[in-house]
């Protein structure tokens, strides 16, 4: 049973990566604004 | 010269701003327009393909009130001023963050975010709708700040570029709650997987091997909870403190503590499991509510400073010329030039030109005060007509408005006011029972079972965390801030919605808020017109911007007649010929002929604004001039809103109410009828009177809401529980009020009240529900049976179905009043 520390320890390593991801993308200022890219996406670019 | 066609059958809507056209449209490709602002506006798009911006939301432009003015923006050349606005800046591009409060729909960001089709310069354009802004980057080499900032206010967007602005930087997204955000819900699921096995019974050799590395492990996950993500939560109790007041974080952070302290005991004692899982679970939830909280915030500020409605600068006269200076450096004795549309910065003696000041941002009325040489022009009023010159005899920071904004009197008591909520009172009586039962509970294990003691006291001190009470308040009131906005009616934050529901007391302004200044009813004295005279005087007058002239042609709204010539002198008034040769000249008694009756005074004398005029001025003038002779004038005089009558009959029922009016009484008993026989009516107040009588009324124990407008007004509408800002547009907000109401809608005022009375009940109700939980949760404290499983499974539920109720319920009386 002692597998369980390793299979822990790769669990919480897995979930601090998705943590730092969170990070980086609150960073780099994905949640800045949540109501824009929403519409945005919808504008055609027509010439 | 103005288009000519013939008058449609109804009225049609402008293409670009929606509004009413008037009966000769002006035309584009077969589009009607209503002015030729919006048309200019139109055609730019048009020409640049981008007309698109029609077809995202019907009618989505704004009007283009302004003249366009040589050199407004001629200060956004200056170095210094480029220095504070520009957040980036390199040898070849810069980008500054701009805030552009009329913004309101798709086209608007379609159309913000195209800029760089209309100007090359501009790289790049983005928006963030809900704080209202752009981030616009461009080129130094191809454009400049001041022809963005041109461009922005060519097609209706112009930026609020302000004094306010200029001391600190403009609004920065704030991230930090969500890092603490993100950091809580990633403890919260890793410590609740590692608690698990200890809710199951089945799997007890795991947790008899493991149980304390589990237990140090979510030891370790629920410390930065602790001492980052939770930081707001004692920051706030401690602030409360220092002020010798309790708030409902105060509790909270009594709970979070003894959670986290019993969890690292039982945890490094070896003695159990903890609750790691329930602890930071329930700093998730309370961060949730958190944002929530922020998100209503972010998508309703309105919160200006005052300041923010002077100029940033201005022209100053000096022997060498002119120079464009920021409105700080001005200073008693400078002689400063204010053109057309600009803004008065500071007290100061006219020296050279015909005064029109608008003062209808200061005072609610929209009639333009005529000032000739020699006489003083207090700051904030918005001259019309010729530039002239000024001599500043008092510094900005002395102005008439900011000495009214900083008499301390009119500081509302901040603690007072905004954090005296129902939530913030229940939690000191939570402090007070809480701790009564723990150390009841304390006493009583103490005699009976040691063993069980400390668990018990440390539980109820837990189970007495309000975190469903602090969630009920942002997930009710933030659906109803939504919900009232919806319906233009924009408060400030969460706490006015339940002064709102908690008023006893109305008072009401009379100008501009009884009154629609749009409305102002026009009789005619002197000899009769005919049909063709009256026509041409139409005509003449929907060539002018003036809103009395505007007034004037909506009034009359004949046919237009085709014009032979039109001029318009500004401040004086317009001449125009109809191609049978008929002269007419509208406007100042001296511009018309009438040289005797109104002496001195260019345009007709307005209403009293400020303590300086005349008292006694009961109507507005418009004289008439046909053919070089004198035939009459035109008398404005206003009319009460449509929808009062029914809405007093309706307020009158519940609230007391009271008419605080700067005018003379002679409305007294009219007013009386429509207020009824216990309403109170008081005339020729002073803001500081109007001021004093809140605040005698509170002094009595009344909750008073104020409704009024503009900066007059803002004295009382700072001392009132709630303040009421009605405008008629939007865009032009009373700056320091608690609530910004459309005009057009305030004929609904008493259902806003009684939606604001229901979502009290609402709050209260969670509360109860709330109450419930930790009832439960209590009961099984004291009794020393607050197990981790226990725990992990009341408080999550508490706070997810307090959040859940509270929406529903809010929608709930949300459709009930037909909102």
């Amino acid at each position: 049973m002692t597998i369980i520390f390793l299979l822990i320890g790769i669990s919480l390593l897995v979930a601090l990566m998705f943590l730092a991801g969170f990070m980086w993308a609150v960073r780099s200022g994905q949640y800045d604004d949540d109501y824009t890219p929403s519409v945005r996406m919808l504008f055609d670019d027509e010439e | 010269m103005p288009s000519i066609l013939e008058a449609p059958a109804t009225r049609l809507a402008c293409t670009h701003c929606g509004d009413d056209c008037p009966p000769e449209p002006l035309r584009l490709a077969g589009q009607p327009f209503c002015c030729a602002g919006c048309r200019t506006v139109y055609e730019l798009l048009d020409a640049n393909n981008l007309c698109a911006y029609y077809k995202l939301d019907e009618r989505p432009g704004l009007k283009v009130k302004e003249v366009e003015l040589p050199g407004r923006f001629d200060y956004l050349d200056s170095e210094a001023v480029q220095a504070q606005l520009l957040a980036f800046r390199s040898d070849t591009r810069a980008s500054l963050t701009l805030a552009i409060p009329q913004m309101h729909c798709t086209s608007c960001i379609w159309l913000l975010e195209h800029l760089p089709r209309l100007n090359p310069g501009i790289v790049e354009a983005r928006v963030q709708f809900l704080r209202k802004e752009i981030t616009i980057s461009y080129l130094l080499a191809v454009t400049s700040l001041r022809e963005v900032v041109q461009l922005l206010a060519s097609v209706g967007y112009e930026p609020q570029i302000t004094l306010a602005e200029l001391g600190a930087q403009p609004h920065r997204a704030s991230r930090t709650l969500y890092y603490q955000l993100g950091l809580a819900a990633f403890a919260f699921g890793n410590v609740m997987l590692l608690a698990l096995p200890d809710y199951f019974s089945f799997v007890e050799e795991l947790q008899v091997g493991f149980g304390r590395f589990f237990g140090y492990i979510s030891l370790v996950l629920a410390l930065p909870v602790l001492l980052y993500s939770a930081q707001t939560f004692f920051r706030s109790a401690w602030q409360g403190l220092r002020q010798r007041y309790i708030n409902l974080d105060f509790p909270i952070s009594l709970g979070l503590t003894s959670l986290f302290s019993v969890s690292t005991f039982e945890v490094l004692t070896g003695s159990g499991p903890g609750y790691f899982d329930s602890f930071t679970g329930l700093v998730f939830f309370m961060l949730i509510g958190k944002w929530v909280q922020q998100r209503t915030y972010d998508a309703l500020r309105f919160d200006r400073d005052f300041t923010s409605y002077f100029p940033v600068a201005v022209t100053r006269l000096t022997p060498t010329g002119e120079q464009s200076i920021s409105v700080k450096e001005l200073q008693v004795g400078h002689r400063i030039r204010v053109r057309h549309q600009e803004v008065v910065p500071a007290d100061a003696v006219l020296l050279r030109g015909a005064g029109q000041l608008d003062y209808s941002f200061v005072s609610g009325e929209s009639t333009p005060v005529a000032r000739a040489s020699g006489e003083l022009v207090y700051a904030g009023g918005r001259q019309l007509g010729d530039a002239v010159e000024l001599e500043v005899v008092r510094e900005v920071s002395q102005g008439y408005l900011t000495q009214l904004w900083n008499n301390p009197a009119f500081a509302k008591e901040a603690s007072h006011n905004s954090l005296e909520t129902y939530a913030n009172r229940v939690g000191r009586y939570f402090v007070a029972l809480t701790l009564v039962l723990a150390l009841g509970t304390l006493a009583y294990w103490a005699g009976h079972d040691a063993s069980k003691m400390w668990r018990a006291f440390t539980s109820v001190l837990v189970i007495a965390c309000p975190c469903a009470l602090s969630l009920a308040t942002p997930f009710a009131l933030g659906a109803a801030l939504r919900t009232l906005g919806r319906h233009k009616l924009y408060l400030k934050n969460a706490a006015v919605v339940e002064t709102l529901g908690r008023a006893d007391t109305l008072v009401f302004d009379k100008t501009g808020t009884l009154t629609d200044t749009a409305q102002a009813e026009v009789h005619y004295h002197g000899r009769p017109l005919t049909e063709a005279e009256k026509q041409l005087i139409a005509t003449a007058a929907a060539q002018s911007t003036h809103p009395l002239s505007q007034r004037l042609a909506q009034e009359l709204g004949s046919a237009a007649l085709s014009l032979f010539m039109c001029r318009e002198v500004p401040g004086q008034g317009v001449e125009a010929a109809a191609e049978g040769g008929l002269l007419v000249r509208l406007g100042a008694a001296a511009f018309a002929g009438h040289g005797v009756s109104q002496p001195a005074s260019p345009r007709p004398t307005a209403k009293p604004t400020t303590a300086a005029a005349p008292p006694e001025a009961p109507e507005t003038r418009v004289y008439v001039a046909l053919n070089g002779e004198p035939t009459g004038y035109f008398t404005f005089h206003n009319v009460y809103r449509p929808a009062l009558a029914a809405l007093l009959a309706r307020l009158g029922r519940r609230y007391r109410l009271a008419v605080l009016s700067g005018d003379t009484d002679a409305e007294r008993p009219r007013l009386q009828a429509l207020f009824g026989p216990e309403a109170a009516l008081h005339f020729r107040q002073s803001p500081a009177d109007k001021l004093a009588y809140i605040a005698a009324e509170r002094a009595r124990g009344h909750a008073v809401v104020m409704i009024g407008d503009g900066l007059n007004d803002a004295g009382a509408l700072r001392a009132a529980d709630a303040g009421i800002a009605l405008t008629d547009t939007l865009t032009n907000f009373s700056p320091a009020c608690d609530a910004i109401l459309d005009a057009s809608e305030f004929g609904r005022l008493a259902t806003f009240l009684g939606f604001s009375r229901a979502c009290l009940r609402v709050v209260l109700a969670t509360f109860v529900l709330s109450f419930c939980y930790n009832g439960v949760g209590l009961a099984l404290a004291v009794q020393g049976r607050f197990t981790p499983i226990v725990s992990a499974i009341l408080m999550p539920i508490s706070s997810l179905s307090v959040m859940i109720v509270a929406t529903l319920l809010v929608r709930l009386a949300a459709r009930r009043h037909h909102l």
